[in-house]
């Protein structure tokens, strides 16, 4: 490892831009992740992530700016680069014909250092897919065996783009669970997620990309705290029908919305409300539920997404 | 790291039904039923020569354009297509190991195919030995590299699997059927030999033949054509050739 690397940041992109045509994609945008740091990258579909993941793991020239990771230029110095970094792509895709075990051992074989592939097949559940081929596996099963391709040369640094997609909520875990212990032993990884849940378990810090620029950086409990917006939510269970309740409430107008999700309804409370919303409560002999404020609710006001709150939940009543 | 992509193609050619069937299999098959219909005996139709002694040469002409022109080219657009090139670039590895590693695989199966044939043509059909040896091995190698050669081209110009599976069927069908490889050219009306002369792998089952049977002919021209096709193709994939 160079100096350079053990002085500054294990990952530091500078000032990147990427551009498609006239279409300016990333935006002079900075990335950086110390040594044993996990780093999130959010934002919605088009706004970057990817082009600028591809520029860190050395896979695009970028327009303009600098990128070292480990100190090594991802351009100029890909061999050494890619030595220490693992990446999944956000499509992975396999040769036809192909066994499981075969594309581990090939990956294995690039790399002067690699891990026992037969153990990361293991902890990532492949064990019995091993003979299978890989087009033939289902796509979780694909998902997961890019994670040990990931890994395979037992890396440094990771770049995981969209790393759970698809994966059923047990096998999420697992993901996480692996991801935690190697974090643990110093390992270094960068990830973008849609997953906020995942995004706030995992990650030490979060960029929040938006129309190929960061719109706001910190770890999830201070973009929570910084962005989620002052409003309680509170949750009515079984009061969904309760039209005198629902009325009342309504009429206590500005910084009070109500809405109604199946059987519950749904506030969304100013604190200057909170005391006259709570009497109308205990008029009516009901008790709310609140629903804390998550990274959910920063990243849609963020991104300026149907600005989030209670009604992120009626969306999650209605799709279950 | 080259042998560990060498053995990983090898085991995914194994598992490649067209190309192995194609190249080593439906040939010989062919040499069965016209051999098994005429024998080798001196046939007025090839001027005294027997039937398996003029199909063979032409056979191997066969043999040489599947592994050319179908299975080398879909097995590099395949890799392009689907994106695992650009994966690659994520490794240390070389995607022009997995180029030379398909080229090398597809050469054994020529060498196979092309020993099947002569295997079977000698212990069923009394096929007599090369006229001149060397020359139909050095024929044989400029044949290959001609072929491999357009499907070089071909790989370079197809933007998808679809587009080379298309493109190289166009190419290969004429290729088999009028120029010898399959049906004698000798049956042939004169507009259809017209067509044949437009095909390189006519030239080289002339030249093979050339050097199997002892034909007094020239081979002058059939080794420019060879040539040309090769340093054409070879100039115009290097400036189309796109790794992604």
């Amino acid at each position: 490892m160079t100096e350079q690397a053990a002085s500054g940041p294990f990952v530091d992109a500078r000032d990147v831009t990427v551009r498609y045509g006239d279409l300016t994609a990333v935006d002079g945008v900075d990335l950086s992740a110390t040594k044993g740091q996990v780093v999130g990258l959010i934002g919605p579909n088009g706004s970057g992530k990817t082009s600028l993941l591809s520029c860190i793991e050395g896979l695009r020239k970028p327009a303009g700016g600098t990128i070292r990771v480990g100190g090594f230029d991802p351009v100029t110095d890909r061999t050494r680069m890619t030595r220490i970094a693992g990446v999944q792509l956000q499509q992975m895709v396999y040769p036809p014909r192909a066994t499981v075990e075969e594309m581990c051992r090939l990956f294995a074989s690039f790399y002067p250092d690699p891990a026992d592939h037969r153990e990361l097949l293991d902890r990532f559940g492949l064990s019995e897919q091993r003979r299978s081929q890989v087009v033939k596996l289902s796509g979780g099963q694909q998902q997961r065996l890019s994670l040990v391709l990931a890994l395979v040369n037992n890396p440094q640094v990771v770049f995981l783009d969209e790393l759970t997609n698809g994966l059923d909520p047990a096998a999420r875990r697992v993901v996480w669970d692996e991801l935690r212990r190697r974090n643990d032993e110093g390992l270094t990884i960068v990830i973008t997620s849609h997953y906020m849940e995942e995004v706030e378990y995992l990650c030490d810090r979060v960029n929040v990309l938006l129309k190929g620029r960061i719109v706001a950086t910190g770890t999830p409990s201070e973009l929570i705290r910084e962005h989620a917006g002052d409003a309680a939510r509170l949750v009515l269970d079984g009061s969904g029908g309760n039209r005198e309740l629902r009325d009342s409430l309504t009429a206590l107008g500005a910084g009070v919305q109500v809405r109604v999700a199946g059987q519950r309804l749904l506030l969304d409370v100013q604190p200057a409300r909170r005391a006259e919303v709570d009497r109308v409560l205990a008029e009516h002999g009901s008790t709310p539920r609140d629903l804390p404020a998550s990274l959910d609710d920063a990243y849609l006001n963020l991104t300026g997404q149907a600005a989030g709150s209670a009604a992120s939940e009626a969306d999650n009543v209605n799709v279950s | 790291m080259f042998p560990n992509v060498l053995a990983f193609e090898s085991k995914r050619m194994l598992r490649n039904f067209p190309p192995m069937f194609f190249g080593l299999v439906f040939p010989v098959m062919v040499l069965g039923i016209f051999g098994g219909i005429y024998g080798n005996d001196p046939s007025d139709l090839w001027d005294g020569l027997g039937t398996v002694d003029v199909s063979v040469p032409a056979y191997v002409g066969l043999v040489l354009a599947v592994a050319g022109l179908m299975s080398f080219p879909l097995g590099m657009v395949e890799y392009r297509s689907r994106g695992f090139l650009r994966r690659l670039r994520a490794t240390p590895a070389q995607p022009s190991a997995f180029l030379t590693a398909q080229l090398l695989v597809n050469i054994v199966i020529c060498v196979v195919g092309i020993s099947l044939l002569i295997v079977v043509g000698t212990l069923v059909f009394g096929l007599h030995p090369p006229a001149r040896p060397f020359a139909f091995a050095g024929i044989a190698l400029l044949s290959g590299a001609a072929m491999f050669g357009i499907g070089l081209l071909i790989a370079s110009v197809a933007r998808d699997e679809q587009a080379a599976l298309v493109i190289a069927n166009l190419v290969y069908f004429p290729m088999i059927f009028l120029t010898g490889a399959t049906v004698p050219l000798e049956l042939m009306p004169g507009w259809m030999r017209k067509i044949s002369d437009a095909l390189p792998l006519t030239y080289a089952i002339e030249s093979l033949q050339w050097a199997w049977l002892d034909r007094g002919d020239s081979i002058g021209v059939s080794l420019a054509v060879l040539g040309g096709t090769i340093v054409i193709c070879a100039a115009a994939a290097a400036r189309l050739f796109r790794w992604e």
